[in-house]
């Protein structure tokens, strides 16, 4: 019954979407969590209060946001992005971002005074303080990575509206568990569940090698 | 450097899509996907003319109003009312009749309310619009669910207004999901009761009434709202669904030995 090429090809979408969405929100993290995190600027606790209160987004509201933008009536329809990859990426980019950066902004925030002053007296740039932030704790960031490609990779309102389900191009692993549930193929439904997991487990497991280096 | 970097990324990420768009969008309804009908034609029709068919399943009322917004190019829906209001208002070139199949209903095989032996679906409807019997709705503006309102209304009484009257808001397959789990009855296209895998004990408990009958039309969105329709690949599918291959593939397409779906002649 359960077609593995199909099943090749979702967790091929789904990897490639939320990897790439995951990466994007992960670089724009750094660099906004880094400037929010040490620069003073007005409304700044308001910033990071609506940041917070985003990464309680649902995932269909995000993804209703990114359809009425990029549909054939909103204003970046002529990109021709709706029920493409590209689609699914800037919904999840949307669903993830608040989340990694809030939590990139939480540890910076906690760690920069004390590292700045330390430095300073040592005569280093802020590139330096910026650069040694990064590498001083690796494992922050990869958690950050972790949770904010979990996130991505397990959504499915979002993706679903603006990517269209469809065969073969946004037909990801939890588009097709939807769609394999509601014929009544419960029991693939599960297994293609229990798939997804595993590829998250394993993941988890590569990245929490990578943090013990440390 | 970094800035640069991310710039390219964020290029190459869309004009992968932008560039050469050789493909159709076909705003369809869920009993097609749930039946595998659409791959199966959006894949065949692939591999004869090297046009690719993406296929989005929603339900009628969905797809017409993204069609109507433009984010398609062919509709294949089931609510005649709808698709000919909607060439009517320019949206569509012209609606041709693509198939049909018919609607039936749907209850826990003790048949509760008896509905096995009425004359006719209006009597059908007066009895299961009682409040001791679960009836679930789809709610969601597609082929279906106005079929149903339709029948309603036919019937004199209206819309259950109690609470045995159940608004799923889903497809139709998940709709029957629910059905299973609450012994309801409920109003299903054939095509998607014959493909579904998890019958337990619902079963059909009434059918073959004319006005079960259940056409889907098929229209080309009109170039003249939405300039960037892929006109002529549109009607290439079209041809090909109507005369073409894409007919006997509808006709032949069979689960457990069932057709699903008949063409006209």
């Amino acid at each position: 019954m359960l077609d593995t090429s199909k099943v090749f090809e979702a967790i091929s979408i789904s990897l490639h979407v939320s990897f790439v969405s995951t990466l994007f929100a992960f670089l724009l993290s750094i660099f906004f969590g880094y400037l929010i995190a040490t620069k003073k600027f007005i409304l700044k606790k308001y910033v990071v209060s609506v940041l917070g209160s985003l990464t309680s987004i649902p995932p269909v509201c995000a993804g209703l946001i990114v359809y009425l933008i990029i549909s054939r009536s909103g204003p970046l329809g002529w990109m021709e992005l709706l029920y493409t990859p590209s689609a699914m990426i800037i919904a999840q980019f949307i669903i993830i971002f608040p989340i990694m950066v809030t939590l990139i902004i939480n540890y910076i925030e906690r760690e920069y005074p004390q590292l700045r002053d330390e430095l300073i007296s040592y005569g280093a740039s802020q590139k330096d303080i910026l650069f040694l932030l990064i590498t001083n704790q690796k494992g922050i960031y990869l958690t950050t990575l972790l949770i904010g490609f979990g996130r991505a990779v397990s959504e499915y309102g979002a993706a679903a509206i603006v990517g269209g389900s469809i065969d073969h191009v946004t037909r990801n692993m939890t588009a097709m568990i939807a769609l394999e549930t509601a014929k009544g193929n419960i029991l693939i439904g599960v297994t293609l569940g229990a798939i997804l997991i595993s590829i998250s487990l394993i993941i988890s497991f590569g990245i929490n090698f990578f943090k013990n280096d440390d | 450097m970094i800035k640069t970097k991310i710039f390219f990324l964020i290029i190459t990420l869309f004009v992968s899509n932008t560039f050469a768009k050789d493909y159709i969008i076909v705003q369809s309804t869920t009993s097609t996907a749930n039946t595998g009908l659409l791959d199966l034609l959006s894949e065949e029709f692939s591999l004869d003319t090297g046009i690719d068919v993406r296929a989005v399943a929603v339900g009628t009322g969905t797809a017409i109003a993204n069609a109507r917004k433009g984010d398609g190019d062919v509709l294949i829906v089931h609510s005649k009312v709808d698709e000919l209001k909607f060439v009517q208002d320019g949206f569509g070139v012209e609606r041709y009749d693509l198939m049909y199949n018919d609607f039936v209903i749907l209850g826990p095989n003790n048949d509760p309310a008896k509905i096995k032996d009425k004359k006719n679906i209006l009597e059908v409807m007066i009895v299961l619009s009682s409040p001791d019997y679960k009836f679930i709705s789809r709610d969601d503006y597609s082929g279906t669910h106005k079929k149903e309102l339709s029948l309603w209304e036919e019937s004199g009484l209206g819309i259950p207004k109690d609470s045995s009257y159940i608004k799923s808001g889903s497809g139709m397959a998940s709709t029957i999901n629910i059905a299973n789990e609450m012994q309801a009855y409920v109003l299903t296209d054939r095509g998607t009761w014959i493909a579904f895998q998890n019958k337990n004990n619902l079963e059909i408990l009434y059918e073959n009434d004319k006005s079960l009958f259940n056409p889907y039309g098929i229209i080309v969105v009109s170039p003249k709202k939405h300039p960037h329709v892929e006109y002529e690949k549109s009607n290439k599918f079209v041809e090909w669904l109507l005369k073409g291959r894409g007919k006997n593939l509808i006709n032949n397409y069979t689960i457990e030995g069932q057709k699903l779906f008949f063409t006209y002649n």
